[in-house]
């Protein structure tokens, strides 16, 4: 049975991945983390991941665009690297967005997507 | 199992000190909402208040466990302390969603537990939680978090008002467009007037601070009426109107040796010695803010009352019992268990 923390084990296995952590973005808080973070610091990083997943779902009309249109994921790409944010839907209320560091020379976009999209699911689908 | 004597302390550094103990208990923190925050050889492994709701409630309030499957587990379980291992291991939840419900659960029930300055707090040294560990959470991530939660509504609408008061939408909005989150929506929906956002919560199944949050947040555009209670809500009491007789706390104290001979009855005050009154108490603000033409409301003539002093008996009427969270926490499990039952 996948936990929490073997799902992080799971997202650090994807090629290139240099951290990984499960954000509530109501409140900017690290439910879970491992390896490494931007400034090493993942309580910023998580508030920061809150500020971007908060201005896509409630300010950005992209998700509203169509009914029961959803946010799955968030990437931001940099010089250096690749930020994936894969919102985790459970049943139960919580708030809650995967998110991948990943290096931009060694990390491939479409494969992290995927191996995101698959860990999400199986966290919470038995 | 042993109880420490209650103790008015910050809870937050209570629970830092029995951590760094590596002790196994529960603390229970009193007053309102108060609540329990359970620790397994110094680690946190549940927190529990009236105010948020639990892992049962978010479970079954969202329809991803159906009552009778949760009472099921907490039948079996309950006594061994493994309620929440019996849900993975029947196939109902998978490891990953009871992790993120119990850790969920845990930061959101440790915010009203924990936030107080001080409050009055027992430490059950030995007791444990019928879920069982799922998680281990440190206890100074916990107390950084609840800090930091503190500050971010302060952030949205500095008014902790809105946290309490029953909720209710304005009539008419202030602006020609509003746009609402699903979870502001469904809480309009839902706010009757009369429901407290802790109510609310446990209703729709979502967490207690999401719903805070989210209240500041319409609070902050104008879409709540807010409470007319003062802001120093918890020392404002209503005192009884005032009769013929009000008891009066600036009686003089009639020593039988000065008046031996007056029988004790309504006329004692006029006939015994009375000293030269004292200068009537500063008016109530009452007084002024009545007009002209309405009956002027003079407030019985009590000692003014330091803040935070106690009221006089014959007004005070009962006092709370004392272990008000301990209480408020058992009834909430007694309610989780008649719901699984229905």
């Amino acid at each position: 049975m996948p936990g929490v923390d073997h799902c992080l084990q799971e997202a650090m296995a994807i090629p290139g991945a240099v951290g990984a952590s499960i954000v509530d973005y109501t409140t900017g808080f690290p439910v879970a983390t491992t390896g490494a973070a931007p400034n090493s610091d993942h309580e910023a990083a998580a508030a920061g991941t809150a500020d971007v997943v908060q201005a896509a779902n409630s300010r950005a009309l992209y998700v509203s665009a169509l009914p029961h249109d959803l946010l799955e994921d968030l990437i931001i790409t940099t010089a250096g690297g690749y930020h994936l944010l894969r919102m985790v839907q459970t049943d139960f209320d919580s708030r809650l967005v995967l998110y991948v560091w990943l290096d931009r020379a060694q990390g491939n976009l479409a494969v992290a997507r995927r191996r995101m999209q698959k860990l999400a699911d199986e966290l919470v689908a038995s | 199992m042993t109880v420490t004597a209650s103790k008015t302390v910050s809870p937050g550094r209570l629970l830092t000190q029995v951590a760094g103990e590596r002790q196994t208990g529960v603390l229970v923190v009193g007053g309102h909402p108060g609540g329990a925050v359970y620790v397994l050889e110094g680690r946190v492994i549940y927190a529990e208040s009236p105010a948020a709701p639990g892992v049962g409630e978010l479970l079954t309030a969202s329809g991803r466990l159906a009552g009778r499957t949760w009472q099921n587990a907490l039948d079996l379980g309950t006594s061994t302390a493994r309620v929440g291992r019996l849900l993975v291991e029947q196939g109902h939840l998978t490891q990953g969603e009871l992790e993120l419900c119990v850790l969920g659960a845990i930061y959101d029930a440790a915010y009203f537990a924990l936030s107080p300055a001080s409050a009055s707090v027992d430490f059950l040294t030995g007791a444990t939680h019928w879920l069982g560990p799922v998680v281990h959470v440190d206890p100074a991530a916990i107390n950084r978090e609840v800090s930091r939660r503190v500050g971010l509504l302060d952030e949205i609408f500095p008014d902790a008002r809105v946290d309490t008061a029953p909720v209710a939408a304005v009539t008419r909005p202030p602006r020609e467009r509003v746009t609402l989150t699903s979870l502001q929506w469904e809480l309009l929906v839902h706010a009757d007037g009369q429901r407290t956002p802790a109510d609310l919560a446990l209703l729709l199944g979502r967490a207690g601070y999401a719903t805070i949050q989210e209240l500041r947040r319409m609070a902050a555009l104008g879409l709540l009426e807010l409470p007319e209670v003062r802001t120093e809500a918890l020392e404002f009491v209503r005192l009884p109107r005032a009769r013929g007789t009000a008891a009066d706390v600036q009686r003089p104290v009639v020593r039988p040796d000065e008046a031996p001979t007056v029988p004790v009855v309504a006329g004692v005050r006029a006939s015994a010695p009375v000293p030269d009154p004292p200068p009537d108490p500063p008016r109530h603000s009452l007084v002024e803010e009545s007009g002209a033409n309405q009956l002027v409301y003079r407030p019985p003539r009590l000692a003014r009352r330091k803040p935070g002093a106690k009221l006089p008996k014959e007004v005070a009427g009962e006092p709370p019992p004392a272990h008000q969270g301990t209480d408020e926490v058992l009834l909430k499990r007694i309610r989780t268990a008649l719901r699984a039952l229905r």
